[in-house]
């Protein structure tokens, strides 16, 4: 009976898309958590369950910094620790400076009170609740911020140490000032919010609704920002910051904003918990609560919005109820089979260890989490992966910047590039013409790749210039060089591989898209317009490669060919709008057909008027595609010319071939 | 979560240790519950365990004795300390004073052991008129009538003590070492817990009213282990006493170190420094000479002190410290207190059992005479003092043997 | 005591925390070079470290302070407990490469570094389940000797500290200068690819670090519990994170920088302690920690290691 009730209720279940069922069970729990605390009518479990929900946004906050932008911060409560005296400090009796008519303004805001406890005419701060927290946000944002701007630029593992340090500052100071934070012994006297002019006060179920609230809106903004290209440059700089650099991304810029969107999330929680207790104390904010909200995000997914919802759930669900109820059974047990050694088992104890225990366990075995943030893609259909290759090629024109009639392009000029003793380039100089296609060649460590990193300012030049349609490239980090119409490929190939095709060439818009984070969360007008335009164009580019990845836009990247995972970086390279186009030896790796392939489109890229700069050790691609080839050995340049030309230079020979094949070679031409 | 549930699971085996009597009588009483809220995991978890063994030592006395008729005491342990938190946890100390205000079988509680986790549960009881008796938070606010409205809402005090407040152990500590000991200067250090904090700024006042010259004030970090930097400038500084307001986490490294670096210097601690753990950690004769203070009177050689220190080693292989022996007599006041309401023929209800607890005298205590005032505060606030010295016929961990009654500390 | 003397005592003081600060410092040190890892693992192998030396010396059957040995059968405790210290810690060291980090290598991310904090907390929670979280008093059979020197006083286990401090040093400097192992070390700190296509067993040189880094938490251990006469499930912490911001401050990577770091740690720590007071100096430390990072992010002797991007 209770099968045919089933098979009923999921009839029509069945019918609907997958999205459609996920926005009904959405519908469906959200339903189930509103109603909740009217038919369960059990104030501690209400109250558990809201202190569940103050970690889950929490753990939401810190999987924006861990997560998306890959940032370790192990000091997160610290900012918990900030929201939540700010609200205390600003509600309570605890700071109360003498009354002057300054303050006046504010009284009339409502921000305070004159109040007198006999003696002189004190202020009393009287910040409201819903008032604090959204400026709870915006000031630990501010000292994210302010903390992160001087660490973020250290490697990550440094930041994973200072952010371990401020973690362990903020409770200090906060016990050792006693007369703002009243010290170890807490805050008194936090108001309870109020609504409607009816105060909270210790009932849990109105906290259980702002929770709820929190929660959602929490899930609400980090799904959205994950969506959008906030969320793919945090999420490009986490999986390669070079690469992100060189697609345009301020990873500097990026990564405080990752800081202070997770510090906010934390600010405006610290304001519901202690809201909630109606007291703080220093301890409240330790390391450890620091480390358990990591596992909870490992636990969940790092990434993974709904993953660490869960995550925070579990281990909540586990400490408060499973381990206490286990221990109860195995009382019950001990009692039942008379054995005393189970009766003294207390796995209450055992939490922590077994939280290390899942750390542990969940990076040797699931480093994804229980839900991980990458969705399985479905598989290819037969067809799809059999299907005859179609060449594609570039059919839409004004996707190539048109050059100005007499501009300048790329003019390398006396350029030096020096690590430490080392001489990896010496006063090279190069120029390529608007319009044409120039190739570098040169033996294995010649300073070709140094030559690529110099220009697109991912090392620096120690002398020369750059110029580009003549403006200095030189100095300008890769993002700007990037934004400048300067787009590359890496020899070894740098894609972000756990993301998808489309997002990774998506990324490659980066440079080229305005919305921020508030226009990403709001989904404007305007930010809707971008996306939708940015994503069509990016397909279109994509189609460029025919059947090769049009099918496969969804795939994460690591599971591509090495061909294909050459033209995603290409369309990525593509994405940004270049004026020109520097690619790293784009046809390594690939069979004699594929490299025919790609020189055609490459080729059909320079006939609509892009300039490209190629890297390339295939002489019959090179003679193909490039007006003028460059040669460059031991990081100087020894030969310049026509291809034909650059093939007969002894000096190009000796280096390539040494001198036994070039001797072989000049008889042959002799022969010939 | 279901956190009652649980509870009550975890409670059984204390149930049924504490129902020695036939399991048919423990069905036919009446089971009234008593919720004891400490901090039974994390950092505290071995001072907790202590302390609540002073209540289940006195519900399995009380059942077996059968000192209310037709009714049996449930003790329900409620641990406030969570593995997110590493210690106590305000925010699950709320939920666990929820969890006893929403089921009516709680007549009374015991606990918590930190002033922080007394905050957050204090409005929550108000609401409930739930009233809880707690053997060790004693920050001075939680009984403050300036802070009624936050801490007791409702009006009607329910946050007891049967420990003294950081109001009284720290000045009356200072008049005995101004009177008594004759310090003239004094140095000042806290572990920067609430309770050091507190009692250690007490200190400070009241020597500096009585004359005592202060020669500084410093705060230890309890996780750091060399207090060698603190302690040589103290000995520049040359000051006749040194006064440690704080627990024996930091008060062991603390007696260790003071001992090799200021031996002649007389140091003196609050009954923070009246445990076990500091005879145990510190041991002779790092720990000979120190003053510890209890804030209750000391009965010399009190027959009922020492049968209890027998009967707890022989129920639990350990020593009772001085919060044993706090939650045993906030455990006898309970007792009492529902005793009374029985006795009277009213409904054992919480609201009877907390204006009992409010009545109550207990005359021969361990503490010595038990009273509430309108706050919740004891009314006899007097401070023995304590002083190590070595006992070599007793054991070497034993406070009751090692720590020697030495007088009064006169009331601020 | 004029305040030369009390100069003179804080530099004792410094120099005794230093000489631990150091020896820890050394382990993370040489773990990063060689891995790119910060091992917070580290903060807690430190902890068992002392508990085992504890256990060792009870075995004995010393207890507390009260006895009291000279001569040779004071070499052989504490020589048993040094070498069981640092081999059970060595032990537990290569367990933890050779069973959990090694299916990380290559793993980019934080992956391996959260593991280390997962250990980390096994291992805290293993010795709070089984000896408890109460102050364990640390025998200590050195005599009390203790010398004058104006007004400051030297004792004997200071002056021991410091030469098994300084002779730990010595030898692993000379280790990893002088031996083949050591050399090898060095290469794979330079370029592990490259050592490895030169015939470098790049597996047995991380599980060698991960022995030798352990090995002297493990010393570090034993004399921590000589130098407090105390051990207890907490230590790892505060001590670790200060030994690192040592090993941060010297340079991490760098061998001598780690140990230049860690005195002046120590230096720090007692200086402030005279004068700000105890309750900022860990706002100091980590304060100078990020100062240093912003300012000179190579640390004082420098050498970052390779950025292998």
């Amino acid at each position: 009976m209770v099968s045919t009730a089933l098979a009923y209720v999921s009839r029509p279940l069945a019918g609907l898309t997958p999205e459609r069922r996920r926005a009904l069970g959405l519908l469906a729990l959200g339903l189930g958590l509103l109603v909740f605390p009217l038919v369960y009518d059990d104030d501690a479990t209400i109250d558990s369950i809201a202190n569940a929900m103050s970690y889950a946004t929490l753990a939401l906050g810190l999987n924006v910094v861990v997560g998306f932008a890959g940032l370790l911060d192990l000091g997160y409560a610290a900012f918990f620790a900030i929201g939540a005296y700010y609200y205390g400090i600003l509600s309570s009796f605890q700071v109360m400076p003498l009354w002057s008519e300054a303050w006046a303004p504010l009284a009339f805001l409502g921000l305070v009170e004159k109040m007198n406890q006999g003696g002189p005419d004190l202020v009393h701060f009287t910040l409201s609740f819903w008032l604090a927290l959204p400026t709870a946000a915006l000031v630990s944002a501010a000292f994210g911020v302010c903390f992160g701007a001087p660490t973020l630029r250290l490697r990550g593992d440094y930041l994973a140490i200072v952010t371990l340090g401020f973690g362990e500052i903020v409770p200090i100071v906060a016990r050792n000032m006693d007369g703002v934070t009243n010290g170890a012994a807490g805050l008194n006297g936090i108001q309870a919010p109020r609504l409607f002019g009816q105060s909270f006060g210790v009932d849990s179920v109105p906290y259980y609704y702002v929770g709820l609230g929190l929660v959602a809106l929490l899930i609400f903004v980090s799904v959205r920002l994950r969506d959008s290209r906030v969320g793919r440059a945090w999420m490009a700089i986490r999986e390669d910051e070079t690469a992100a650099n060189a697609m345009g991304v301020n990873p500097v810029r990026f990564k405080l904003l990752a800081f202070a969107i997770g510090a906010a999330f934390a600010g405006m929680t610290g304001v519901f918990f202690v809201a909630k207790l109606q007291t703080a104390t220093p301890e409240m904010f330790n390391f450890n609560v620091s480390s358990m909200l990591l596992v909870m995000v490992v636990l969940g997914g790092m990434g993974s919005v709904w993953g660490v919802v869960v995550g925070a759930v579990l281990l909540q669900l586990m400490q408060t109820w499973f381990l206490p109820q286990l221990t109860g059974w195995l009382h019950d047990l001990g009692e039942a089979v008379g054995s005393p050694a189970l009766l003294r088992i207390d796995l209450v104890q055992w939490t922590q260890l077994f939280f290390g225990l899942i750390l542990i366990g969940m990076m040797l075995y699931r480093r994804n989490g229980l839900i991980p943030a990458t969705r399985k893609t479905p598989p290819l259909t037969f067809a799809a992966q059999h299907a005859e290759v179609t060449r594609g090629g570039f059919l839409n024109l004004d996707r190539i910047p048109r050059w100005e009639p007499g501009e300048g392009a790329l003019d390398i000029r006396g350029v030096s590039v020096r690590f430490g003793g080392l001489v990896a380039l010496d006063d090279i100089d190069i120029s390529v013409p608007a319009g044409g296609v120039v190739a570098v060649i040169g033996p294995n460590g010649s300073g070709k790749s140094t030559l690529f990193n110099v220009i697109t300012g991912l090392v620096p030049a120690y002398s020369g210039s750059i110029t580009f349609r003549g403006q200095e490239l030189v100095g300008l980090p890769a993002h700007q060089v990037l934004a400048r119409g300067v787009a590359r490929t890496f020899q070894n190939i740098r894609l972000f591989p756990n993301l998808t095709v489309l997002e990774n060439v998506m990324v490659g818009r980066h440079a080229r898209l305005r919305s921020g984070a508030v226009a990403s969360v709001l989904h404007t007008p305007g930010n809707r317009a971008e996306e939708q335009a940015a994503q069509t164009s990016v397909l279109d580019l994509i189609a460029m490669f025919g059947n090769r990845l049009a099918p496969r836009v969804g795939q994460v990247v690591s599971g591509l060919s090495y061909a294909n995972r050459r033209r995603v970086e290409i369309a990525r390279a593509l994405a940004s709008r270049p004026h020109i186009l520097l690619l790293d030896e784009p046809t390594a790796g690939m069979n004699p057909a594929e490299t025919l392939e790609l020189a055609e489109q490459i080729k059909s890229l320079h006939e609509m008027g892009l300039t490209i700069l190629i890297i390339e050790h295939k002489l019959d691609v090179v003679t193909a595609l490039a007006d003028t080839v460059v040669v460059l050995d031991h990081g100087v340049k020894i030969a310049e010319g026509r291809p034909e030309e650059v093939r007969r230079n002894e000096q190009v020979l000796t280096a390539y071939l040494g001198r036994a094949a070039r001797a072989a070679v000049m008889e042959a031409d002799r022969v010939a | 979560m279901l956190s009652r549930r649980n509870a009550i699971q975890t409670a059984a085996i204390l149930a049924a240790a504490a129902a020695t009597g036939s399991r048919r009588a423990l069905a036919a009483d009446k089971v009234i519950k008593v919720g004891v809220n400490l901090s039974f995991t994390g950092a505290d978890a071995e001072n907790a365990a202590r302390i609540g063994n002073g209540a289940v030592i006195a519900f399995e006395e009380a059942n077996a004795a059968k000192a209310v008729p037709r009714y049996t005491f449930q003790l329900v342990k409620l641990d406030d300390a969570t593995a997110t938190a590493g210690q106590y946890d305000p925010a699950q100390a709320a939920t666990n004073a929820r969890t006893m205000v929403s089921d009516k079988a709680y007549v009374a509680a015991l606990g918590p052991q930190m002033s922080g986790a007394g905050k957050a549960m204090a409005p929550i009881l108000s609401q409930g008129n739930l009233a809880i008796i707690t053997p060790a938070s004693t920050n001075p606010d939680l009984t403050d009538p300036k802070f009624a409205q936050q801490y007791r809402p409702a009006g009607k005090a329910i946050y007891f003590r049967t420990v003294a407040t950081d109001a009284y152990q720290g000045p009356n500590m200072a008049n005995y070492m101004a009177d008594t000991l004759k310090v003239k200067s004094v140095f000042v250090l806290d572990d920067s817990g609430a309770y050091g904090v507190g009692i250690a700024d007490s200190f400070q006042a009241q020597a500096e009213k009585r004359g005592v010259k202060v020669l500084g004030r410093d705060r230890l970090d309890p996780k750091a282990a060399d207090y060698a930097p603190i302690l040589t400038k103290i000995k520049s500084l040359g000051p006749q006493g040194l006064y440690y307001g704080g627990v024996s986490q930091a008060g062991v490294k603390l007696a260790k170190q003071a001992y090799e670096i200021i031996p002649d210097v007389i140091k003196a601690g609050g009954d923070g420094m009246q445990t076990v753990d500091l005879l145990k950690g510190a041991g002779f004769p790092a720990v000979e000479g120190w003053y510890a203070t209890v804030a209750s009177p000391h009965v010399i050689e009190d027959p009922i002190a020492a049968k209890f220190s027998d009967r707890y080693f022989a129920r639990f292989k350990q020593h009772p410290d001085d919060y044993t022996i706090t939650c045993y007599t906030g455990a006898q006041v309970i007792i009492e207190a529902v005793k009374r309401v029985a006795a009277s023929g009213k409904p054992v209800t919480r609201d009877a059992v907390r204006d009992a607890i409010q009545g109550v005298k207990l005359p021969t205590s361990m503490l010595g005479p038990i009273e509430f005032d309108e706050y919740g505060d004891l009314r006899n606030k007097i401070i023995s003092v304590f002083q190590i010295r070595k006992n070599t016929e007793q054991p070497l961990d034993d406070p009751t043997a090692q720590y020697k009654y030495v007088g009064v500390a006169p009331v601020a | 005591m004029t305040s030369a003397d009390l100069l003179l005592q804080q530099v004792i003081n410094g120099l005794s925390l230093g000489a631990m600060y150091s020896l820890l410092a050394l382990g993370f040190t040489l773990v990063y070079g060689i891995a790119e890892l910060i091992n917070f693992a580290h903060f807690n192998v430190f902890m068992v470290g002392a508990m085992v030396a504890m256990l060792t010396l009870q075995s004995f059957g010393l207890v507390g302070q009260e006895t009291v040995l000279t001569g040779l059968p004071l070499i052989g405790t504490l020589g048993a407990a040094f070498a069981v210290a640092m081999l059970v810690c060595g032990g537990i060291g290569v367990g933890i490469e050779r069973l959990l980090l090694r299916p990380l290598r290559g793993v980019a991310g934080p992956a391996p570094m959260i593991t280390t904090i997962g250990v980390s907390y096994v291992l805290f929670n293993v010795v709070l389940l089984a000896l408890g979280s109460d102050a364990k008093n640390f025998p200590n059979p050195l005599p009390p000797i203790a010398w004058r020197i104006g007004g400051a006083v030297l004792r004997l286990r200071e002056v021991l500290i410091w030469i098994i401090a300084l002779a730990l040093m010595v030898g692993l400097t000379y280790f990893v200068q002088r031996t083949r192992m050591g050399k090898a070390m060095r290469a794979t700190a330079q370029d592990p690819e490259a050592a490895r296509m030169m015939g470098v067993e790049v597996d047995r040189v991380v599980m060698t670090t991960f022995f030798l880094s352990s090995a002297l938490a493990g010393a570090c251990g034993m004399i921590f519990g000589l130098y407090y006469n105390l051990a207890k499930v907490d230590i790892g912490f505060a001590a670790g994170l200060r030994a690192f911001t040592a090993a941060v401050l010297g340079g991490i990577g760098n061998v001598p920088g780690a140990m230049l770091g860690g005195v002046v740690i120590g230096l720090i720590e007692a200086v402030s302690g005279q004068t700000v007071g105890t309750a900022w100096a860990d706002v100091i430390i980590f304060g100078l920690l990020v100062l240093v990072l912003i300012v000179r992010p190579a640390g004082l002797m420098g050498r970052l290691a390779p950025n292998k991007s």
